[in-house]
């Protein structure tokens, strides 16, 4: 079971209250309004928590960490 | 520096220096010249326009160069402004459209509907505002002045439709001359123009800078939404005061460079909006130990603020929670009871809000206007909803809203004070309780809505019975929930707050 896929994937679920982030993980967060800056600031924050892993908030850049499977991508990238 | 007049004022820094920037939009900068000359144009426009006299006009558009030269064209051609941010729900337009009547749609941004009021196109405006054929010659009696309205900004309703909040020329003034003297700004000064214009707290930072001949900067949405592009923007702005929510700077504060080191013409923030905590402050103080930071008050009613307090390491120091400072000068605030009875210093009411900056009431809405506001000894007074309490110094402390408070059994409950010792609780993340009533309107229970935090509870039974004890540890046994409900997350209004009235209807179905 791939561990930090799971963990990432919990994490948003829980922040967008939305199960769709598990069944259709290419979708777009920021355009579906699922996240905003302030959900973004939380996921960060969990990220840190949860997993971790520190992601500097200057070099957030949203076409990055667009996608449940672009943040699973790029925090297994951080690790 | 005092203000009779807020359009002569501006048009006197042209006067006086039109090379001066007034407006930065990315690479793009205007001066008070190019400022006036757009601003008289689109009056001249207007008034070249068959408009019912005094008829609010729509600006549609973002955080543009060309929406501040339009607000000030409307107003002197003596209409009222109603901003709409690009980022307004499509069906908010075609309310406000429905409750205002506006005489005119300006549109400055592409319109996501089609509506049935005459508009004016981005194209003809932005010929009229830059054509230097095109005239500047207005009638500068019809200008707004005095008790007419110089902008209407719509927040959202109880019932769902929005209600327009009418501020008027002298209620702007009230504000723009306590904002000049209070919070010791200076001339010339370069401002953060972040909030959208549809939001009152935007105004905090455009007519005070435009008086002071200042510098609006602006930080439009498309780029605070992106991280990495908001902290490669915000060094290169330059700007010495920030006006924004607490949350913004929140937001700011994760970037360790956010300090005064990396942004040394930055000394003054102004907040407004929501709780300012002590956190957010004790953090600012740290980072930013030259800077003044001010925490305000105040609803729309009564244009934008009309409390305010210098946060040094003193107040953090003295008090649990911030204050939200004193009313200013030509204003009167005190906290009434259920009965409408002033109650003593230091007792939690309501607070009425009594002075020269408060709104003659709702645009086309005789209702709601006649709930809220009254006149006080001849000065217009608004029922804030918000309770709060003042000390024996003329402190005011802000401690929630009078709309969710319950009485249960004969006990008097804060549902919000509820919710932020829920919150206090080691395996809750987030908490929202709502009363349930019984047929005779009885609240019968209190009924919490929990996130719960990840746990190692067997069952929701056993979590539950966890919470309910170290809650009541905290708070009087009346005030632990009958229930809670988890959730994944609780539903957010669209101003990102917990939407508790969308709980309560959940709790009590019709």
């Amino acid at each position: 079971m791939d561990n930090v896929r799971e963990t990432v994937l919990n994490i948003l679920t829980d922040l967008t209250g939305s199960d769709e982030v598990k069944t259709n993980p290419d979708m777009d967060l920021f355009e579906s309004g699922l996240l905003d800056s302030m959900g973004t600031v939380q996921l960060l924050l969990e990220l840190q928590s949860q997993l971790g892993v520190d992601a500097p908030v200057s070099e957030f850049d949203r076409t990055e960490w667009a996608t449940p499977n672009k943040i699973v991508a790029k925090v297994e990238s951080m690790q | 520096m005092k203000v009779t007049n807020i359009i002569e004022a501006v048009d006197h820094n042209a006067l006086t220096d039109p090379t001066k920037i007034s407006y930065v939009d990315g690479e793009q900068t205007y001066t008070y010249g190019q400022l006036k000359a757009a601003s008289d144009r689109v009056a001249a426009f207007l008034q070249q326009q068959t408009l019912p006299a005094k008829a609010p006009v729509v600006v549609y558009g973002g955080q543009t160069f060309a929406v501040i030269a339009t607000f000030l064209g409307a107003v002197k051609a003596g209409h009222a402004y109603i901003p709409v941010d690009t980022h307004s729900p499509k069906e908010r337009l075609i309310q406000i459209n429905e409750v205002a009547k506006p005489g005119a749609i300006i549109e400055l941004a592409p319109l996501p509907i089609d509506l049935e009021t005459p508009i004016f196109s981005q194209k003809t405006m932005t010929q009229v505002m830059t054509d230097s054929a095109s005239s500047t010659t207005y009638d500068a009696t019809q200008s707004v002045q005095g008790d007419d309205n110089f902008y209407i900004i719509f927040t959202s309703g109880t019932t769902g439709v929005p209600k327009g909040v009418q501020i008027s020329h002298q209620n702007l003034l009230s504000y723009v001359n306590w904002n000049l003297s209070d919070f010791d700004l200076y001339k010339g000064i370069r401002t953060l123009s972040q909030a959208p214009y549809s939001f009152d707290l935007s105004v905090m930072d455009l007519y005070p800078t435009l008086a002071l001949a200042g510098t609006l900067v602006a930080l439009p949405k498309e780029i605070t939404d992106n991280f990495k592009d908001l902290f490669a923007t915000l060094p290169k702005l330059k700007v010495n005061e920030w006006v924004s929510t607490p949350s913004f700077v929140e937001i700011c504060l994760l970037e360790p460079t956010f300090d005064q080191v990396h942004y040394p013409d930055l000394d003054h923030f102004l907040f407004c909006g929501e709780e300012l905590t002590q956190k957010t402050a004790h953090e600012l103080l740290q980072r930013f130990p030259q800077a003044e930071i001010y925490n305000t008050y105040g609803p729309t009613e009564a244009t934008v603020a009309v409390t305010g307090v210098k946060i040094t390491p003193e107040i953090t120091a003295k008090y649990d929670r911030l204050p939200i400072g004193k009313a200013k000068s030509d204003t009167l605030i005190y906290a009434i009871d259920e009965q409408g009875q002033k109650v003593p210093t230091d007792t939690n009411g309501e607070l009425i809000i009594s002075g020269p900056s408060v709104s003659k009431g709702y645009l086309n809405n005789p209702e709601k206007t006649a709930k809220a506001f009254f006149k006080l000894d001849g000065q217009q007074a608004y029922r804030s909803g918000d309770l709060g309490f003042i000390d024996t110094d003329g402190m005011i402390f802000y401690r929630g809203r009078t709309d969710f408070q319950i009485k249960m059994h004969g006990y008097r409950i804060e549902l919000e004070d509820v919710d932020q010792n829920l919150m206090q609780v080691q395996y809750v993340k987030q908490a929202s309780t709502v009363p349930r009533y019984n047929n005779l309107h009885k609240v019968t229970q209190i009924v919490a809505y929990v996130v719960p935090k990840p746990n190692q509870f067997e069952s929701e039974a056993d979590l539950i019975k966890a919470i309910k004890a170290e809650l009541s540890q905290n708070v009087m046994e009346y005030m632990v929930p009958q229930r809670i409900i988890f959730k994944d997350s609780l539903p957010l209004t669209a101003n990102g707050k917990v939407d508790r009235k969308t709980l309560i209807a959940e709790v009590n179905p019709s």
